[in-house]
Parts: structure tokens; C-alpha cells; sequence
């Protein structure tokens, strides 16, 4: 299991995924609208994904950029990781834990909820 | 003799005791878990995929759901046009070696997904021990999933003539139910309280069920309630 570059993996799927969304495009216009935002009139933390990511699949970062800056940094990010866990399954080392610090966990909660607030701060 | 899935759905009434024994070894779970959940999902998907088409050519047809277009506020003269212009959907004699092969691999990496974020969640909880890591969340995932594979059974209720629109409501929350029902496999398997593992399905449902789940759910509830 060592040597399967699940994270590797995980990263095409995403480009597959994103190369597939964009041919959503044509009928984004039909697609329905985020239930949370028609329910509370606020934007929910992965408001602007869809068209985030369809931009992503047409290659237009600055849209992308726009729609969800978390996902599109997290998108340039996804091949400087591709290539951290290539080398880790050729090498055969094992994934890293989870840093056991409560620093940490309360960052990355700090970090969903400030992308929740930009998205609802710009209307998204 | 028990009845076919007897003890799921003891599991699923009684969540606490269900994951009480000594867990088995991770390939044994995966392959308990694939065993019930890929025959169910593939009927399930067979279901679907015949409702979808029929659903797809009287679309096709013109019949379009003005009534669920309105609640959606869109044009229903807008689909009509891109409508028309759809090709003609494939028979069913080409589409199920496609389901033999995807319903599987999508019964697998849904397990994958699950295990990911369900992981992710429970760490930021604090719901993660020392001396448990990946693997048992892994572990925790497939027993769980095994359970509420029943669901997909269940769910075959939703395509009945006629019956289909009531039971959407009910449904939805029993698919609520089964998501928060890997929680308590979870806590079982990793040690922390129950509130943990429970808390990591809703981080998770959170972050993704928002965006794509959300699109998803309404395409499978427009698909039984369509004409």
C-alpha cells in the first residue's frame, strides 16, 4: 500500500474531474444555485466551486482565482504535492501523521471559516 | 436461520453495539463490505440508469417538469431549446458493461473519499489517537459502509410508481441517517467519543454536501420524481 501514490491519484482525478466540469459550461447557466444561499440568502463555504472549477478545466486561472481562491491555490498546489508523493511511494516511506496539535487543528479550522467569511463578504 | 441483512439492520438500530466486537483485519472488511454493497449498488444503478433513460427521452420528448423548473427559477424555454438539441440516449444493451465496470470502482472510491474526509474531520475534532491512524478509519469506513449498504435497498422504494414523490422526504433523511451512521463506527474503532466521530461526518457533509452532493441529491430526486 506504501507504494500507491494515493495523493498522485487523487490529483488526476481532480484534473479529470475539472477537464470534465468544463463541459458543463454550456448549460451553467441551468444548473441550480447552492440551496444554502437560497435558504439564508448567505453564501456557504463552497459557493463559487462549481465555477471555480469549470474555469479550472478551461484553464482560466484568474476566473478561478475569482470564483474560490481557496480551490484555485489549493489546484496549484495539487502537482507540487503530486510529485512530494511520487517521490514518497518510490522511496516506499510511509504517509505522515496528523500533526497532534491543537495549533494546528484550530488553524485549519481559522483557514475554512476565513474562506466562508470572503465568500460571503464578496457575494459570491 | 436469520434473514438477508438481519444484522445491518440491528446494526443500524442499535449504532452503539454495532461495532462493540473485535474488529476484523482490513482486507476481510473491504471484502464484506463489497460483497453486500456492489451487488445492491448495481441494481440500484441498473434501476436508475433504465429510469434515466426513459427520464432522458420524453425530455427529449418535450415533457419537460415546468412545475420543478419554476421552484428552480429557470426558463423552462431555455431547456426546451438545449433539450431539442440533445442526441439520442444509448440503449441499455451499451450502457450496463459500463456499470459493471463503474459501479464497483465507484463503490470502492466512495470508501476512499469517505475514509479521507472522514479522517480529516475527525482530526480536527481531536477525534484521532496516537496509535490509530489511517488504517483505522480505513477499517472503520468499510464496517460501517457494509451496514448501510441497506440503504441502497431502502432506496429502491424511491423508484415505485407513484410512491416515489412521497418517499423522497423520508429518504433524504434516512441517507442523513446513514451518513452520521459512519460516525459511530469511527468512534468504536479510534477510541474517542461518539460525538467526535458523528461530528466528523457532519464536518464533512459541511464542507463538500454544500457544492456537489447538493447538485447530485437534487439530480437523483428530479430523476424518481420526473413524469
Amino acid at each position: 500500500m506504501r507504494r500507491v501514490p494515493w495523493v498522485a491519484l487523487g490529483a488526476l482525478m481532480t484534473w479529470l474531474g475539472a477537464w470534465a466540469a468544463s463541459f458543463l459550461q454550456p448549460i451553467a447557466a441551468l444548473l441550480p444555485g447552492c440551496a444554502f444561499k437560497r435558504l439564508t440568502g448567505f453564501a456557504c463555504a463552497t459557493c463559487g466551486l462549481t465555477r471555480c472549477l469549470m474555469a479550472l478545466g478551461a484553464r482560466d486561472w484568474s476566473t478561478a482565482f475569482h470564483w474560490h481562491p481557496a480551490a484555485a491555490s489549493f489546484a496549484v498546489l495539487l502537482p507540487i504535492a503530486a510529485l512530494w508523493d511520487l517521490r514518497r511511494a518510490w522511496r516506499g516511506d510511509p504517509y505522515p501523521r496528523l500533526p497532534d496539535s491543537r495549533l494546528a487543528r484550530l488553524s485549519v479550522w481559522l483557514g475554512l471559516i476565513a474562506v466562508w467569511v470572503l465568500q460571503v463578504a464578496r457575494g459570491i | 436461520m436469520e434473514w438477508p441483512f438481519a444484522a445491518a439492520f440491528r446494526a443500524l438500530r442499535s449504532p452503539r453495539e454495532a461495532f462493540a466486537a473485535p474488529p476484523p483485519g482490513l482486507g476481510r472488511a473491504v471484502l464484506d463490505m463489497a460483497l453486500v454493497w456492489v451487488p445492491l449498488a448495481l441494481l440500484n444503478a441498473t434501476w436508475s440508469a433504465i429510469r434515466g433513460l426513459r427520464v432522458y427521452e420524453s425530455l427529449r420528448g418535450g415533457a419537460l417538469p415546468v412545475h420543478v423548473l419554476q421552484w428552480l427559477r429557470l426558463d423552462p424555454g431555455n431547456l426546451q431549446e438545449l433539450v431539442a438539441a440533445l442526441p439520442a440516449p444509448p440503449t441499455f444493451g451499451r450502457l450496463w458493461p459500463w456499470l459493471i465496470l463503474l459501479v464497483p470502482l465507484g463503490a470502492l472510491g466512495t470508501w476512499l473519499h469517505h475514509a479521507v474526509w472522514d479522517h480529516m474531520g475527525l482530526w480536527l475534532l481531536g477525534g484521532l489517537r496516537a496509535e490509530s491512524g489511517f488504517r483505522t478509519t480505513l477499517l472503520a469506513e468499510a464496517q460501517a459502509l457494509r451496514f448501510a449498504a441497506v440503504g441502497t435497498l431502502v432506496g429502491l422504494l424511491g423508484f415505485l410508481p407513484g410512491l416515489g414523490v412521497w418517499l423522497v422526504l423520508p429518504l433524504l433523511l434516512l441517507d442523513a441517517y446513514l451518513w452520521m451512521f459512519r460516525g459511530f463506527a469511527l468512534a468504536a474503532r479510534h477510541g474517542c467519543e461518539p460525538w467526535q466521530g458523528l461530528g466528523a461526518t457532519a464536518v464533512h457533509a459541511a464542507l463538500l454536501g454544500c457544492g456537489f452532493l447538493g447538485l447530485l441529491a437534487l439530480l437523483f430526486a428530479m430523476i424518481r420524481v420526473a413524469p
